[in-house]
């Protein structure tokens, strides 16, 4: 439960209200940050950790739901909890739909806040982790060769060496070499390995 | 009069005079009431005590019983008519509350959400063993009990059917008050709300509860107004200011002054300015009148009885098209003289 590097956002513009989370969160030893405004929200800087954004539906300016729109659109992939002293059904569905991680009514059960936040930092590690192994990915990646790369994506669409070099028209020993550095390179143990590297790539297979 | 009898002892009118003293002393009083009543009121002259007839006597005496009869019906006619409008005041107040519900539920939902929050906290905090945090989370539920509180007298303040009562108040207070209620309406509606609220008010002498309804039925007004416009900015704007005299720049401004209240006056002006569609010309007249409404689920109570709470109060309030565009109602409120420092 208890972890230092985990930050909590909350954005109320009622002060008590804020003040409530805050002391909420941080008894269950989370690091919290309040903020009044979707906007002061917004031009904050924010430190590069796991984190969730706890989230009035209505505020004064932009709401709880642009704010949302806001994050999706600018690729700021943060879970939200959305928190609301009244929320109608397609609100809710709305929100939902756009990818909030929970609605949760005020009066909320404490303890629901603090389950949800803690799946929210979850989804946010597991996201993060996943995010800095397919940048790692890329960048071995960028490494090959442009021969390296049309070597790969044969090699991984199921052709046999002898076809790859048929097709690229080099020897099949001149194959073999670059599959070797691409293995290498790519730091992949099997072929089976090096296929679900170019999924998560996206590397097409090309046609002819 | 008592000179006069005692020099003419047996001299109203020379003959066919009451034998008791009493008698005669009644009827020269009434004689004299109604004849100083003739002078004032008609510029009749006065009658003269020694050549007054027992009949006209008589006469006198059947004039002011009718003129007390009727002084007292009018009395009781009036209170009559204020009673109503108290009552008529109360249900529109009420109703008015009634469109607001979802506004204030949302408001004391507030410090609901933030007391259980703090509770939890403590509890989590006990079991931490962190008796400081524990006391200080306790205190901020106390915090948010007593705001809950205040929340809700003020709400039952307004819901409540009281005699008008007279109050020293602080209008921007009474507006802020107001504001706090709608707050949630105006955010629903996306409007987005600005005051401007003069920091030199002075004291008004009024009744909080009347007055309060009247900002607020100006401001539900506005955002149901409001709430039409499709594109461009839904604003609100709210004022108070201290004036002398009522403005009057525009032709639909405040009714002449009948020079009995004095426009001249220091008043305090409150301002709510939409920028909504703005009043129907043709509708412009009727729009203080009783059952006159735009809207479809109104009463078109709200505005009439507005205008009586401010005219009660010795002040008016009048509409005007905005400059640019959308309603403003403004309503005046003499400072009083007798003001106590």
């Amino acid at each position: 439960m208890m972890e230092t590097d985990a930050l909590v956002f909350v954005v109320d513009d009622d002060a008590q209200m804020r003040e409530s989370l805050r002391n909420l969160i941080s008894s269950v030893g989370l690091r919290v940050e309040l903020f009044s405004s979707a906007q002061e929200f917004l031009e904050s800087k924010r430190p590069d950790v796991p984190s969730c954004l706890v989230l009035d539906v209505r505020l004064p300016g932009l709401s709880g739901l642009d704010l949302q729109r806001r994050t999706t659109e600018a690729g700021m992939e943060i879970p939200i909890i959305f928190i609301t002293g009244y929320g109608d059904i397609p609100m809710t569905v709305g929100a939902m739909k756009a990818g909030a991680m929970e609605f949760l009514s005020k009066p909320f059960r404490d303890q629901d806040l603090l389950d949800a936040i803690q799946q929210a930092l979850d989804r946010d590690r597991k996201a993060r982790d996943q995010r800095a192994a397919l940048k790692a990915l890329r960048s071995r990646f960028a490494s090959l060769t442009s021969r390296e790369r049309e070597v790969m994506a044969r090699v991984v669409a199921g052709l046999i060496n002898k076809q790859v070099g048929a097709q690229l028209a080099m020897s099949e020993t001149t194959v073999k070499v670059h599959r070797h550095q691409v293995m290498e390179k790519m730091e992949a143990g099997s072929l089976p390995e090096l296929v679900r590297m170019a999924d998560k790539l996206g590397i097409t297979v090309p046609k002819s | 009069m008592e000179a006069v009898l005692k020099q003419h002892p047996r001299a109203i009118g020379g003959r066919l005079l009451p034998k008791s003293w009493r008698t005669r002393t009644r009827l020269a009083g009434l004689v004299e009431a109604v004849s100083k009543r003739f002078w004032t009121q008609f510029k009749i002259p006065r009658i003269d005590l020694n050549a007054c007839s027992y009949s006209l006597c008589t006469a006198c005496a059947a004039c002011l019983a009718l003129q007390k009869r009727a002084e007292y019906e009018r009395k009781r006619a009036e209170e009559a008519l204020q009673k109503a409008q108290a009552e008529l005041a109360h249900v529109t107040r009420v109703t008015t509350l009634g469109v607001l519900t979802t506004s204030i539920a949302h408001e004391i939902n507030q410090p609901l959400g933030a007391m259980v929050n703090n509770a939890g906290a403590c509890l989590r905090w006990l079991t931490a063993q962190n008796p400081e945090e524990a006391r200080r989370s306790a205190s901020l539920v106390i915090a948010d009990g007593h705001r809950a509180g205040e929340i809700i007298s003020r709400i039952r303040a307004l819901a409540k059917k009281a005699p008008p009562q007279k109050d020293w108040l602080d209008l921007n207070h009474a507006i802020g008050e107001v504001i706090s209620l709608a707050r949630t309406e105006v955010q629903n509606n996306q409007v987005s709300l600005q005051t401007q609220l003069s920091n030199d008010l002075p004291l008004i002498l009024g009744d909080r509860v009347q007055l309060q309804q009247v900002i607020l039925n100006l401001l539900i007004n506005a955002i149901e107004a409001m709430s039409g416009v499709r594109d461009g900015p839904r604003e609100l704007w709210v004022g108070s200011e201290k004036v002398n005299g009522i403005p009057s720049e525009s032709e639909q401004g405040p009714p002449e002054d009948k020079g009995l209240s004095g426009a001249k006056r220091t008043h305090v002006l409150v301002a709510v300015r939409d920028s909504g569609p703005g009043l129907d010309p043709t509708g412009i007249g009727s729009l203080f009148d009783a059952f006159y409404t735009t809207k479809s689920h109104g009463m078109g109570m709200g505005l009439a009885i507005s205008r009586s709470i401010i005219e009660a109060h010795g002040g008016r309030l009048w509409a005007t098209a905005n400059v640019s565009k959308g309603a403003l109602f403004q309503f005046a409120l003499p400072i009083s003289q007798e003001r106590i420092s």
